[in-house]
């Protein structure tokens, strides 16, 4: 028996009629013991609260205070663990309560351990099988037949699948979920459902392939026939359209036959002249407008011939008018120079005056002609600018030359002072080599240098000298002597050997070998201990010698150490000497006229370099002095030169001067400026003599012009213009006479009334030249008018001719038109025209009539007439068109069809092609299918769960149950004493118990009722006791399960669970005394519970302790 | 002389997809995505200048009924013949003779095979470059070994074209079944096979050699990878094969160890990593199977109601939105409690004799078969194999191991609860 868990105590906070009632429990068999109403239920619902939570809200057994107050209790409990105190109270929203655990100390424990302590056991289990009422202990028969109770008892009693109830229960929801074969609802029918539509829909459109083709080909056929069609319909109607022609054509034949027989009752009229009748009209309306024109031209011919006689009146200037236009145009042309001549005589005078008084003002000994005859070209003053150019050259050459004589005179000055002055330096230094100093100085330097040698020498020999003496002080003497000689050890054997021979002699031999055991051991000891010391001495010895060799070694060093430095001393000493007598001073002299010596030789070496520098100083002075000397000579040379040029060109001017009348004293700057003024006249005088030369050229040029013009002038206006001739010769008579005394007299010949243009008055022959041009004016447009009235004579003359020529062939038209006509008059030929006219409108109408039928039927009127009469006439031609009518609606009707038939079938193939709906079922089908597949395997995965977990219980049934079984048939036929036998679940799909009693079975149901409590009631204790051997005791708590028993069975029973509280606890509830007794006999503790008190004035009451 | 040739085999051109919804904007996608890898294939043949394209059945599946399966193989083999590349095809169980085959109206190059063995030559300028063989499927259902009518007929290279299953390949029908050393001793040197959706070459005895390309388009989670078709050289005697992906659209099977994860936040983001680190950017698009294994702690808040389905659902879209997009067929739960299964065994009680029982039924077919009949598993499988889906054709015993598993986990999941 596993340990379990053991209530020690429960104490109620609050629990239906129960408030603060403690009852101490404990091992062993317990008996809790009251009337009706004491509260045995309400106790065993609380431990079942206590420990699995407390029942919904509203369950019958939630036993929750009416009151009020707290609602929950405590249990303390022994457990493998430990002891446990369990509290659930009411909490929140939690209808199970709040449940603490905590532990011996009061620690707070995690949950888990109550269930670890009630051995993971389910709520239903342990309600049905550990704590249970009487009611209870029938409903096992109805969970026994459902599978509640097979699975709880197997549940219980089996590890890892203490909820195999639930997860069955959940697998059956998944896969009823999932699929029922004739459910709807599942998703998986609900899938296959799909699917089957989907598949169905797919069916319906059929081989899409298949009857694409075939569509196809039918598209084809009646693409084929929808040609044949329209050929068809072409031929028939271009019947119809023929036949429809020849029908509208019918009203035209007979109105054309109806205007030939009219055109047959006309006579002959094909000649009559067309629109006869208007075109004699017309011809008799022209002739008479001719008339009345003529008489209009008359009229103007007349008035041309009276304008004519007006302008035919005699004229002066006709006749010479290319004479004055000439003279005038000629006088315009020169017009403008002609006004300028008297202004530009006088300026030329005045310029003249002008230069003649400046060439005065010049001094020049020459008058205006005799400027003109001097020679003053561009060459001569470029000699006579040559030649002042040199002078001034050879004069600013000569101030050159003098300026570097006086320039170099001075430079020589100054260096012959400079010569004297290094000269007199020169004699004041003596006269030392720089380097006889520098040699005594450097000589001064190694004496000093070989005397610091020296010293040190002296102190390194000292040094030494000190360290060989002190090396040959420290020789050390040679070890002592040895203290133990050889031959004490022989003397002491002997001794020893005596002294034992004295010892045997006096004492025996025992002492006597006594005596010579240790003399011999004491001599051998002696003997070790000389050896050790032998060996100390010889390696002092050797260490001794070693010592001395390197001493003498050191010695020898530092001897010929001192020998090297002798020689070296030696050698020093000999430097010495020569340095001394290199410095010029004995070998033995003091540092302080050494000092001295040394600032000598300084100050000699100073004065030397000096002297040396002055001498290089004198001799460059005496090279620059020869070269300001040469300088010298060569600029007062220069200067010679220079002066004698200037002469040359000097004269050289003169004679320039002389020669062109200058004065001769002048310089040559004036002479230039001079020159330059007398050009300028010249040319001045030059300008004036061109200018009047021109002047006198223009006056000749204009003085024929104005003769010309004066006398055309005058034979022709001024001979009529007496105004003019009265007024103007006096005044001409004046200017004749000035332009005489000027010696450029021109007479005129013929017309004497002036000579020069220079005499006539201002304006003068302007005035002349404006008449002149007004008369001819005048003139030009009398003529052309006359021209235009001649061209307007001639005109109307020709017109007047021309009409006369029309009126005359009108008349005769008018007669032709009669006589073409066949009228002998107007009136006749009226007549005839209206007949004319009617008879053309008719061959007009017949002619359109036949134009039109051919147009309408595309045959001339005869073919016309013939086909009509082929077609069996009007009648015939009207039913052929309708019969032709009625096959062409037919075949129309039939290509509209198949034209609508290929649409559709094109639209159908066209939506084939792209199979949109087709490949979206189809992606359908397969999602459908892949989700089938899906749900599928899921329900098969569970079912085959399903099926396993079936197999697995029952195999595990099968296995374990027998212990079970076993207990069970143990119980029952303690319980019966002895009357059933067996219990057992036969195998096969009835899952039932049955009892046997060694020959018979029986079911449950056959069973009384009080034995069937009795067999739950055993198969329960089996299970209990299963339990507590494989998983833990726990508790059982029966509420008066004995009732229905007969005494015998009620003690057996007894008997039973007091044989079951050996191990665990056992509580029952009853309200019967005989059955109080009966536990009271097994030793049962009992309590009692009143029914009377309430539940407060219970918790005040004493506890009541059990046993 | 030498020459190429390409082999293809198993277009289905147009067959939906397995397990894509046809809804939303990506199914269109895929659909398109069999036209567009027969599309490569022709571009490849022009590219690589080839004397012909061999196609070795299931060009579309009759089942389909797809007009524009037909018709992009009409276009597509037009355009090779306007090249001048021959074309050859045998037909097999999804595309028998017995379907609308002959109404195609293919273009004159192109060589249908009829139901009995037939011989063409391949000829350029005069000079015979290649024997190609052939026999097409008459009905749906072959199972005579068609291979055992081919025989080589002369010198040179001589091509077999068969819709077969070569050695009984599993998850294919056994449609022609034929053997290595049958192939080998037909002595042609080159098999031409489709039928098998996975590629694969074999070796023959004889030194031929019998390929299988695989189709050009995976189409469902079972067909994942690189899908596509073997380029052939063929130069002195020699031959050269390349295989060429042409898909448009790849499958992944991807498995995603929950180990490590602790939030289902952090797995979404996992999961898309995952993800797109496997679909390249070239193709058209990529649909994934994405299982979780493993044990880890997510095992049990994945075990809640519609926890899985929500984070599919996120998932697909997210996924929905990369570049290319990616379809998320599925997410499926492939996780396991942690569960030490020999301690479970080894502990003995229930577990253990649920665990015995499952192994007994496995091993025991005669009992699985009764317990699937009781079940009335046999009848629903009847009724799926009727409505065209082959699941629960017959027990298979690593369902009744898993079924038992699944038994321990619950009991142990409520253990723990």
């Amino acid at each position: 028996m596993k340990p379990g868990l053991r209530i020690d105590s429960l104490r109620v906070l609050g629990f239906g009629r129960f408030s603060g009632v403690t009852r101490e429990l404990g091992p062993g068999l317990h008996l809790l013991y009251g009337p009706n109403e004491a509260g045995k239920s309400t106790l065993l619902a609380f431990l079942r609260s206590m420990l699995f939570g407390f029942e919904k809200n509203g369950h019958p057994e939630r036993y929750e205070p009416k009151g009020g107050g707290p609602f929950g209790g405590e249990l303390r409990l022994t457990t493998e663990a430990g002891a446990l105190l369990v509290r659930r109270v009411a909490a929140g929203r939690r209808s199970k309560g709040e449940l603490s655990v905590l532990g011996p100390d009061g620690q707070l424990l995690p949950s888990e351990r109550l269930e670890d302590a009630l051995g993971h056991v389910s709520r239903e289990l342990f309600f049905d099988v550990f704590a249970f009422r009487l009611d209870e202990l029938a409903g096992f028969e109805r969970l026994t037949e459902q599978r509640g109770a097979s699975e709880a008892l197997v549940a219980a009693s089996m590890r890892g699948a203490r909820r195999l109830p639930e997860v069955v229960a959940r697998l059956q929801k998944s896969a009823d979920e999932l699929y029922k074969p004739n459910g709807t609802k599942p998703l998986l029918n609900e899938t296959l459902k799909a699917l089957e539509e989907v598949q169905s829909r797919l069916r319906e459109m059929g081989d899409r392939p298949a009857r694409y083709f075939a569509e196809k080909e039918r598209l084809g056929a009646l693409g084929e026939e929808q040609r044949v069609l329209e050929a068809e319909l072409l031929v028939v109607g271009r019947e119809v359209e023929r036949l429809t022609r020849l029908e509208a054509a019918l009203g035209d034949l007979v109105a054309l036959a109806e205007a030939r027989a009219e055109l047959e009752s006309l006579p002959a009229l094909e000649h009559f002249p067309e629109g006869g009748e208007a075109r004699l009209e017309d011809a008799l309306h022209r002739r008479k407008s001719y008339r009345a024109e003529g008489a209009r031209l008359a009229e103007r011919l007349a008035d041309v011939e009276s304008g004519l006689e007006r302008l035919s009146a005699p004229s002066r200037v006709r006749g010479r008018e290319e004479a004055l236009r000439l003279a005038l145009a000629a006088y315009q042309e020169r017009s403008g120079l002609i006004r300028t001549l008297p202004a530009r005589r006088a300026a030329t005078v005045e310029k003249r005056r002008q230069v003649e008084r400046e060439l005065k003002e010049l001094g020049l000994p020459v008058d205006g002609p005799g400027l003109l005859a001097l020679d003053l070209s561009a060459s001569v003053r470029t000699a006579l600018e040559e030649l002042a150019t040199r002078l001034g050259a050879a004069e600013s050459a000569c101030r050159e030359a003098s300026s570097v004589r006086g320039r170099a005179r001075l430079e020589r000055e100054r260096l012959d002072g400079e010569v004297a002055r290094v000269e007199t330096e020169l004699a004041g230094l003596p006269e030392t080599r720089p380097a006889q100093v520098r040699q005594q100085q450097a000589g001064l330097g190694r004496l000093r240098g070989v005397r610091a040698e020296l010293e040190r020498l002296g102190e390194q020999r000292t040094e030494l000298r000190r360290q060989f003496e002190g090396a040959r002080t420290q020789v050390e003497p040679p070890p002592v002597e040895v203290v133990l000689p050889v031959w004490w050890v022989p003397a002491v054997a002997a001794v020893v050997v005596v002294l034992s021979v004295v010892a045997w002699l006096l004492a025996g031999t025992e002492v006597a070998a006594l005596c010579l055991t240790g003399g011999l051991l004491l001599t051998g000891v002696l003997e070790m201990a000389r050896r050790r010391v032998e060996a100390a001495r010889a390696a002092t010895l050797e260490a001794h010698a070693a010592r001395q060799r390197g001493r003498q070694q050191e010695e020898e060093r530092l001897r010929s150490a001192l020998a090297g430095l002798a020689a070296r001393e030696e050698l020093l000493h000999r430097e010495l000497l020569a340095s001394a007598a290199e410095a010029g001073m004995a070998p033995v002299v003091t540092a302080a006229d050494m000092a001295a010596r040394e600032a000598a030789l300084a100050e000699a070496l100073e004065q030397a370099g000096r002297r040396e520098e002055l001498r290089r100083e004198r001799e460059k002075l005496g090279a620059e002095q020869g070269r300001a000397r040469r300088e010298e000579l060569l600029a007062d040379e220069a200067l010679r030169e220079a002066q004698r040029r200037q002469g040359a060109l000097a004269g050289e001017l003169a004679g320039h001067l002389a020669s062109r009348s200058f004065p001769l004293t002048i310089p040559a700057s004036a002479a230039l400026a001079l020159w330059r003024d007398a050009a300028a006249l010249k040319q001045r005088l030059l300008d004036v003599g061109t200018e009047e030369a021109a002047l006198a050229a223009d006056e000749r040029d204009c003085e024929p012009v104005l003769t010309r013009l004066w006398e055309e002038a005058a034979d022709t206006i001024l001979t009529s213009d007496t105004e003019w001739t009265t007024g103007s010769p006096g005044s001409a008579a004046d200017s004749g006479t000035a332009m005489r005394s000027s010696g450029t007299v021109r007479v005129v010949p013929g017309a004497a009334r002036f000579a020069n243009t220079a005499d006539l008055p201002p304006g003068f022959m302007e005035d002349v030249s404006a008449r002149v041009a007004s008369a001819l004016e005048t003139a030009r447009k009398q003529k052309t008018e006359r021209q235009t009235l001649d061209e307007r004579r001639r005109e109307l003359l020709a017109e007047k001719a021309r009409l006369d020529g029309l009126c005359h062939e009108e008349e005769t038209a008018i007669t032709a038109l009669l006589a073409d006509g066949g009228g002998t008059d107007e009136e006749s030929f009226r007549r005839r025209a209206a007949q004319a006219r009617r008879y053309a409108e008719l061959i007009h109408r017949a002619r359109e009539l036949s134009l039109r039928l051919e147009a309408r039927t595309g045959m001339s009127e005869p073919l016309a007439r013939g086909a009509l009469r082929e077609t069996g006439g009007e009648e015939g031609l009207r039913s052929a068109l309708e019969s032709r009518r009625a096959r062409q609606a037919e075949a129309q009707q039939r290509q509209k069809d198949v034209l609508t038939e290929l649409g559709a079938l094109q639209q159908l193939l066209e939506q084939w092609e792209n199979d949109g709906e087709l490949a979206r079922l189809r992606i359908q089908e397969e999602a459908l299918k892949a989700r089938a597949a899906e749900l599928a395997t899921r329900y098969a995965a569970d079912r085959l769960a399903l099926a396993l977990l079936s197999r697995a219980r029952r195999r595990f049934e099968e296995e374990q149950q027998p212990r079970v079984v076993q207990l069970a048939s143990e119980h029952f036929s303690a319980l019966t004493g002895g009357r059933y036998r067996r219990v057992f679940i036969p195998t096969g799909e009835e899952r039932e118990l049955r009892v046997s009693d060694g020959e018979h079975d029986w079911s449950a149901a056959s069973l009384s009722r009080g034995t069937r409590e009795q067999l739950y009631l055993a198969f329960r204790l089996a299970v209990v006791r299963d339990f507590g051997e494989t998983r833990g005791a726990l508790p059982l708590i029966v509420d008066d399960v004995l009732v229905n028993f007969d005494p015998e069975r009620a003690r057996s029973a007894i008997r039973l669970f007091a044989r079951l509280s050996a191990q665990q606890q056992v509580i029952a509830f009853t309200c019967h005394p005989w059955l109080r007794e009966a536990f009271e006999a097994e030793g049962a503790r009992v309590q009692e519970l009143d029914s009377g008190a309430s539940a407060s004035q219970q918790a005040s009451a004493a506890v009541l302790q059990a046993g | 002389m030498p020459f190429k040739f390409v082999h293809a085999a198993d277009l289905h051109l147009d067959t939906p997809f397995r397990g894509v919804s046809a809804q939303g904007p990506l199914p269109g996608r895929f659909q398109e995505s069999t036209f567009r890898a027969l599309a490569r294939i022709v571009d490849l043949c022009l590219r690589e200048r080839v004397a012909f394209l061999l196609l070795a059945g299931d060009l579309f599946d009759v089942k389909d009924r797809s007009v524009r399966a037909r018709l992009a193989l009409r276009r597509e083999l037009a355009r090779l013949d306007s090249a001048g590349v021959q074309s050859f095809i045998v037909h097999g169980n999804h595309d028998p003779l017995s379907g609308d085959t002959g109404t195609l109206g293919l273009p004159a190059s192109v060589k249908v095979f009829g139901p009995d063995w037939e011989e063409a030559e391949v000829v350029r300028e005069g000079r015979r470059l290649c024997r190609v063989q052939g026999i097409s499927y008459p009905d749906v259902e072959v199972r005579e070994d068609l291979s055992a009518r081919f025989r080589r007929t002369g010198d040179g290279f001589s091509v077999g074209l068969l819709h077969a299953n070569l050695g009984g390949a599993e998850g294919h029908a056994n449609y022609a079944p034929c053997t290595a050393a049958g192939l080998g001793a037909r002595g042609l040197d080159y098999w031409a096979l489709g039928h098998v959706h996975t590629r694969a070459e074999h070796a023959l005895p004889g030194g031929g050699v019998a390929v299988y390309p695989g189709n050009p388009q995976g189409r469902h989670a079972n067909e994942s990878g690189e899908r596509g078709c073997v380029l052939v050289e063929v130069e002195d005697g020699g031959m050269r094969r390349r295989f060429v992906p042409v898909d448009a659209v790849r499958w992944h099977r991807l498995e995603l160890p929950l180990s490590g994860v602790g939030t289902l936040d952090g797995l979404l983001a996992m999961a898309v990593e995952a993800v797109e680190s496997r679909c390249a950017a070239e193709l058209d698009g990529h649909a994934v199977r994405l299982t979780l294994t493993g044990r880890g702690p997510l095992h049990r808040e994945l075990a809640r109601p519609g926890a899985l389905a929500q984070v599919e659902t996120d998932l697909r879209e997210r996924l929905a939105r990369s570049h290319p997009p990616v379809l998320l067929e599925s997410l499926r739960d492939g996780t396991r409690p942690e569960l030490d299964l020999e301690a479970v065994r080894a502990g003995g009680g229930f577990a253990r004799t649920l665990l015995e029982e499952a192994r007994f039924l496995a091993e025991s077919p005669e009992e699985l078969a009764r317990l699937w009949e009781q079940e009335t598993l046999g009848s629903l499988g009847q009724r799926l194999k009727r409505l065209g889906v082959d699941v629960l054709e017959a027990p298979r015993p690593e369902w009744v191991v898993g079924a038992g598993l699944h038994g321990v986990e619950s009991l142990h999941e409520e253990e723990a609860s």
